[in-house]
């Protein structure tokens, strides 16, 4: 109603000026259904969502993640090769330890990762070296982020970020 | 990094030096030749802390004629064992330097904590020790 009217003016008086109030109208009424339009869920969910906002992931939330991928494909490549399971499950464990370790430091459980479920990145493949290779390759992956996130993290991070790098290079020794 | 710190990562280089002696002469071929090269690792590292804090203006502390062993070493067996603890041991003090780096000088003790924990890993395998790993390298236990 409030829209089809100026524009209604504008058609008839093209040339005299008064185009340009009535676009302004336009304008300003369109604004303000839009803040009407707006005010209504803003009013009706401020203060009751405020508290559920996910607060800014912690710079350590990648790390937890990619511990609890090592793990998961450590123990999926030890249900494949029953033979590995000895080498394979205490460097999963390692890496849950890590991952439960990081999420005290960051503290509370929107720490948690992202996931529910975490799945290995891929399937263990059914040739054993093939397999080995591909958990070194994470591993060594790890072993970088975690190095880089040890190099800039402040002071009472550093110490267990270079452990967990540390841990990771030597898991990568442990699976050659 | 603080004169202390740097002082305390000295002093664990000078008996990780001094215990690849009665280690070495237990061991031969490859192990043996892993011990001169882990030596050689924490004699470089040894220097580079001496030159830090001597012109840092800090007390280089003195090395001493001997250390004690944790157990005495008679054979191959308590060389690897010894062997295992004294990357441990220098680890930890690597890792007591992280928080109090920032910079190259972090990425140094870093890469020192690394090295000595692969190290460990590699004398575990050698002495049979399972599991190969340790779930935080360098943190006191």
């Amino acid at each position: 109603m409030v829209l089809t009217c100026p524009v209604a003016m504008g058609r008839t008086t093209r040339l005299d000026g008064s185009s340009e109030l009535s676009r302004r109208a336009v304008l300003r009424a369109g604004a303000l259904l839009a803040l009407g339009g707006a005010a209504v869920p803003l009013t009706s969910c401020g203060l009751l969502d405020r508290d559920e906002q996910p607060p800014q992931p912690d710079a350590l939330t990648p790390l937890i993640d990619e511990a609890l991928r090592l793990a998961a494909g450590l123990r999926a490549a030890a249900t494949a090769h029953p033979e590995l399971t000895d080498r394979l499950v205490p460097l999963a464990e390692s890496h849950e330890a890590h991952a439960a370790e990081l999420t005290r430091v960051v503290g509370g459980p929107t720490a948690t990762p992202s996931g529910s479920a975490v799945s290995p990145s891929s399937a263990p493949s059914a040739d054993r070296s093939a397999t080995l290779t591909a958990l070194r390759q994470s591993e060594r992956a790890g072993r970088d982020a975690a190095t880089r996130a040890c190099a800039t993290a402040p002071a009472e991070r550093a110490a267990l970020l270079g452990s967990v790098a540390a841990a990771r290079a030597t898991h990568l020794e442990a699976l050659r | 990094m603080s004169a202390e710190v740097l002082a305390g990562a000295l002093t664990a280089e000078y008996a990780a030096i001094w215990a690849y002696g009665p280690i070495g002469v237990r061991l031969s071929g490859a192990e043996r030749k892993a011990a001169a090269e882990a030596e050689a690792a924490h004699r470089s590292r040894r220097d580079a802390l001496v030159v830090q804090l001597s012109t840092g203006g800090g007390t280089v502390p003195p090395d001493r004629a001997g250390y004690a062993l944790p157990f005495p070493v008679t054979d191959r067996a308590s060389a690897l064992r010894l062997a295992v603890e004294v990357e441990e041991r220098t680890a930890a003090f690597w890792r007591a330097a992280l928080p109090a780096s920032t910079g190259a000088e972090r990425d140094r003790a870093l890469a020192a904590l690394t090295e000595y924990a692969v190290r460990a890993t590699r004398w575990r395998r050698s002495a049979g020790i399972t599991p190969l790993t340790v779930p935080f390298p360098g943190r006191p236990a």
